[in-house]
């Protein structure tokens, strides 16, 4: 009785060790082949077209900034394929919405990762993280939107901009010199518990020892409202600038909540911590007035390049608001776009070969920031730019100090992810 | 002291709200037994009412449309559980709220999309200094609002027909519509007055300081779940009492998170959870709940 039960199983056994075996090696080397143009392709790339993947949260808490990212990319692809393509061949992206949900996230991986060349973007800390290994190990190039330094060293994964850490160095330099803050004063930190909040932290408090300042941390969660009393510790305590590593609802709640109790310190954030959406409330005066905004980017009226993706994005989707996920879609895409050129050039399309051409841009610019990408285990740059909201401006932001880098940022030792 | 009063005026606003909320709770539960899960869904399209309704008919109208479609949409759930589920376990009603929080949130997060809706409140970002305490006043009105409308959600209980017949209906069910009560509109009301009563918590929770009304803040109602709890489910007393306590123990958790840190950041929420369960430890109804009596 025994055998013959067993018999079934080994046989499934086998099969299941057939198909996974064949299943690699689908998105291995061994599937590439040289078309009739003489490029080599690997999976997601045939005669006609490249195919990118995108897994991002449409429908979750990041909806709005998917949507976003969603649709620069397009816009981007669409520019492209009007100007030609890739080595005659049409661009397109696969998008797959995952609600922020790891598991809806690999599945939707698992169905779509056979049959793309790279992927455009991978929204959530969470999803990248689980998903690290196996990017690796399939060869493909995946653009995070997540901008932890524990996310850089991978071969395969790139963090395009600075991190979160580098954007705080930056950040603490320019309150300490605009606000002329001493030696011994305190400034707060509220930041989120995970990897985004404790990433930023991490850079703060090293900017802070540097500037002999001490950091009154308070962490919060995603799902905190209401920070009255984090405001009033802070208060209590009696800091000269609060730095917030949140998303924008909290950032609002911070500011609101200290404008209301008359303390008026400077506060920063990075740029998940701003939406533009914000100035429109009550508390976008007092954002007006107490907020500003370090990010990777320049603001839309910074630069040309800024203010034709500005335009061309309002002339594709006049009802959507220019936020910071456009400018953040917008970069990767374009990355990885000049990365395709470069492999075309080479003659090959096959992931390890987009890979290899991406490993070799050293100087590109993209919105007119220079980005270098040879060392995988340091950010694409240091540099970061200082906004501050202003309701009228598009995107919210107008620039406040140009790109700028401070030499701790260098001297700072990046956390190993 | 002057951390000290901030935080106890904080706390008692962030309570007061929570009472709102929770006596929906409490009164839902009362009256049909049922634990609504679909309250936040319910607190975010009254205020989603309000959002969109205030430009055109000013603020005082729009909140009243709101409380008023609110307490349509809940009286709708509960006439969908007992006419369309009749003899249905209460449990089985319960899980229905959820599933109409699902479809509810769903739907009101597509709408809301990524904005902030602001409520058209006559407060706006205005405060007001005690010496040198500064208090906004949207939660000083938030105060006031709720010890007034609580005061006469009592009177109601206590002196009005319907408060008689929900009592008598809570007490025992059976003898109640025996006596005459009609059952299905004691419950009708009741989840009308906890809809409304939840719209009027939605104004509150997305005044200044918070930025307005987002996808987020259905969730606060969780919040006001252990304060119902902690009162005991069938205690209106004890949701007031419990939503106070909820309120300052998580102001004060927070606000004194430094000098708490031995416990470990973010112990603010968990301390209105840790309350909860000590509580319940030594009275396992709730402050204020009845005691179940078994005879053998």
């Amino acid at each position: 009785m025994r055998s013959t039960r067993l018999a079934p199983a080994a046989a499934v056994i086998a099969a299941l060790a057939l198909s996974a075996t064949a299943c690699s090696t689908k998105s291995g080397t061994d599937a590439s082949s040289a078309g009739s143009d003489g490029v080599k392709t690997g999976p997601g790339v045939t005669e006609k077209t490249i195919t990118l993947g995108a897994l991002t949260d449409l429908t979750g808490p990041y909806a709005s900034l998917g949507k976003s990212i969603v649709n620069a990319q397009q816009l981007y692809v669409d520019q492209l394929n009007a100007s030609g393509g890739i080595c005659g061949r049409t661009v397109k992206i696969t998008v797959k919405d995952h609600g922020y949900d790891v598991q809806k996230a690999v599945s939707a991986f698992t169905e779509t990762e056979p049959n793309v060349a790279a992927v455009s973007q991978m929204v959530g800390s969470p999803v990248v993280s689980s998903l690290s290994q196996e990017l690796e190990s399939k060869h493909l190039l995946t653009f995070p939107m997540a901008w932890a330094s524990t996310l850089l060293g991978g071969e395969y994964v790139q963090v395009v901009g600075s991190t979160y850490d580098i954007d705080m160095i930056n950040g603490v330099d320019h309150v300490v010199r605009t606000a002329k803050l001493k030696a011994g004063d305190k400034i707060g930190h509220v930041y989120f518990e995970g990897e985004y909040g404790k990433n930023a932290l991490a850079g703060a408090t090293y900017a802070a020892k540097k500037a002999k300042l001490k950091v009154v941390g308070q962490k919060i969660k995603p799902t905190d409202q209401d920070l009255t009393a984090q405001v009033t510790a802070l208060k209590q305590a009696g800091v000269k600038a609060i730095l917030i590593s949140a998303g924008p609802r909290q950032t609002a709640a911070l500011v609101g909540t200290a404008a209301a109790a008359g303390f008026a310190v400077p506060v920063l954030t990075s740029s998940p911590g701003f939406a533009p959406q914000l100035l429109a409330t009550p508390v976008g005066p007092a954002l007006e007035k107490m907020l500003q905004v370090v990010s990777p980017a320049p603001a839309f009226t910074d630069n040309p390049a800024m203010q034709k993706l500005a335009k061309d994005y309002k002339a594709k989707y006049p009802k959507d608001l220019l936020d910071p996920g456009v400018v953040s879609g917008w970069n990767a895409i374009s990355v990885l776009g000049e990365d395709l050129k470069a492999a075309c050039k080479a003659k090959d399309l096959t992931r390890e070969g987009i890979a290899a051409a991406h490993r070799k841009q050293s100087r590109l610019t993209v919105l007119g920031v220079p980005l270098d990408f040879s060392d995988r285990t340091k950010p694409a740059t240091y540099r970061s730019f200082i906004h501050k909201p202003a309701k009228t401006a598009p995107g919210g932001l107008t620039n406040v100090e140009p790109a700028h880098e401070v030499p701790a940022a260098r001297t700072y030792a990046l956390p190993k992810g | 002291m002057i951390k000290l009063t901030e935080t106890v005026l904080n706390g008692l606003a962030l309570g007061s709200v929570y009472a709102l909320i929770a006596l929906g709770f409490v009164v839902i539960f009362k009256a049909s037994g049922v634990m609504n899960f679909a309250h936040g869904s319910l607190l975010l399209f009254g205020g989603y009412v309000t959002a969109r309704l205030h430009d055109a008919i000013g603020f005082v109208s729009a909140v009243l449309v709101g409380a008023a479609l609110a307490a349509a949409l809940a009286g709708l759930v509960q006439l969908l559980a007992t006419r369309g589920l009749r003899g249905a376990e209460i449990h089985t009603l319960t899980i229905l709220t959820i599933g109409v929080d699902v479809l509810l949130s769903t739907e009101l997060n597509r709408q809301v999309g990524a904005d902030y809706l602001t409520m058209g409140d006559p407060w706006g970002a205005d405060v007001t200094r005690l010496g040198s305490i500064t208090v906004a006043d949207a939660r000083l009105a938030s105060i006031v609002v709720a010890v007034v409308v609580i005061s006469a959600f009592f009177a109601a209980f206590r002196w009005s027909r319907w408060g008689l017949s929900m009592r008598s209906a809570a007490a025992d069910p059976e003898a109640a519509a025996l006596m005459g009560i009609r059952l299905d509109r004691v419950r009708l009301i009741a989840w009308c007055v906890a809809g409304a009563l939840a719209a009027l918590a939605a104004v509150f929770l997305a005044a200044f300081p918070a930025p307005g009304l987002d996808r987020t803040t259905s969730q606060i109602a969780l919040s006001a779940f252990p304060a119902a709890i902690l009162g005991g489910m069938d205690s209106a007393v004890g949701a007031l009492v419990g939503s106070l306590v909820i309120g300052l123990t998580a102001a004060m958790a927070a606000g004194y998170q430094s000098e708490l840190s031995v416990l470990g950041a973010g112990f603010s929420d968990v301390a209105p959870y840790l309350v909860m369960v000590l509580v319940l430890l030594v009275r396992p109804t709730g402050l204020f709940g009845s005691k179940e009596l078994t005879r053998v």
